[in-house]
């Protein structure tokens, strides 16, 4: 396996060198949108990638400090992990309020989105009151999990949303698209992972893969196409004459 | 009034789909944890500490069968004697 020491399974070069520049890629989509301007428009997208730079530094910290199979890496992952999936059910909200603005269905939209914030919730603590040790680490990963998969049902509503409402915003397009492709990827790798655990090497490698992918396609999303750029329309309308 | 409780319904409806897709998905899994925010190198799960099989609970002592407990019926239940 590239970069990995077999003898204790930590973390080699390679490991690094994705890490690294993830999180440079990261603070690339807010440089972007800064230097673009639609870095207020799309708020909610920049605070999750601001967060996870943030969280990539603080674990890095702690990884160097303590070690990888240290309590204090592992705690520091999955609780800053927890906070990572909420701030992207923020970024999805801020999704949908962008494609809905025209419907002026804020209300609504908003109080769907934390009911389910709090629906997810409950079921999570529902899923895990009965643990004896390590409730609140249990109660944190589970709705890290399934706030994950609800992310994952709601970037498919979008997406059919667009679909229905033939939006042509290009850059709303690329963002939501690119979204759907990111979580698409990480489920699937981790029921492929559930069902071929030998396939180490690709499902080892496809979360890395998929967490590049997604800041490179903002940043092409936030670079490439202005606010205000629409897609060509397929084929024009034949009026008979 | 009608669209905050289409809102609601929606809600309801995400989350059970959101949930049966979980179970689908994670039906044949080993108890590991999907991870998927940043590129970071992934913990090994804080409640699965090391390889070695897990313990008998240390209130089952033996398998013998587990005898009735001694309160049949419906009346109420004394405090524990300690």
């Amino acid at each position: 396996m590239p970069g990995r020491q077999k003898a204790d399974d930590v973390p080699g070069t390679f490991e690094y060198i994705i890490w690294f520049v993830g999180a440079l890629l990261e603070a690339s989509v807010v440089v972007c949108s800064l230097l673009r301007g639609p870095f207020r428009r799309y708020f909610t997208l920049n605070l999750y990638m601001s967060t996870s730079v943030l969280v990539s530094v603080g674990r890095y910290l702690v990884f160097s400090r303590h070690g990888w199979t240290s309590p204090e890496y592992t705690y520091f992952y999955y609780y800053s992990d927890a906070i990572l999936t909420i701030c992207l059910y923020f970024a999805l909200m801020g999704l949908y309020a962008i494609v809905f603005e025209e419907l002026k269905a804020t209300m609504p939209l908003r109080v769907f989105m934390m009911l389910l914030l709090i629906g997810t919730a409950l079921f999570s603590y529902s899923v895990v009151h009965q643990s004896e040790s390590r409730m609140l680490t249990h109660y944190v990963v589970e709705i890290s999990q399934n706030l994950y998969f609800v992310g994952l049902i709601l970037t498919y509503v979008l997406w059919a949303a667009l679909l229905k409402l033939r939006e042509s915003r290009v850059r709303v397009i690329q963002i939501v698209l690119s979204l759907g492709v990111y979580f698409s990827i990480n489920a699937a790798n981790y029921a492929l992972h559930n069902a071929y655990p030998n396939l180490r090497v690709i499902w080892e490698y496809l979360p890395p893969a998929a967490g590049m992918f997604l800041p490179i396609a903002w940043i092409y999303a936030f670079m490439r196409f202005d606010d205000e750029a629409r897609l060509a329309p397929g084929r024009l309308a034949v009026v008979p004459r | 009034m009608s669209r905050i409780s289409t809102a609601v319904l929606l809600a309801m409806l995400v989350l059970a789909g959101a949930m049966g897709l979980k179970t689908v998905v994670t039906t044949h899994g080993d108890g590991s944890v999907l991870m998927a925010n940043g590129t970071a190198p992934v913990p090994p799960t804080p409640w699965r500490n090391g390889t070695a099989p897990v313990p008998p609970t240390p209130w089952k002592n033996g398998t013998a069968p587990v005898p009735p407990t001694p309160w049949n019926g419906t009346a109420p239940v004394p405090p524990t004697p300690w």
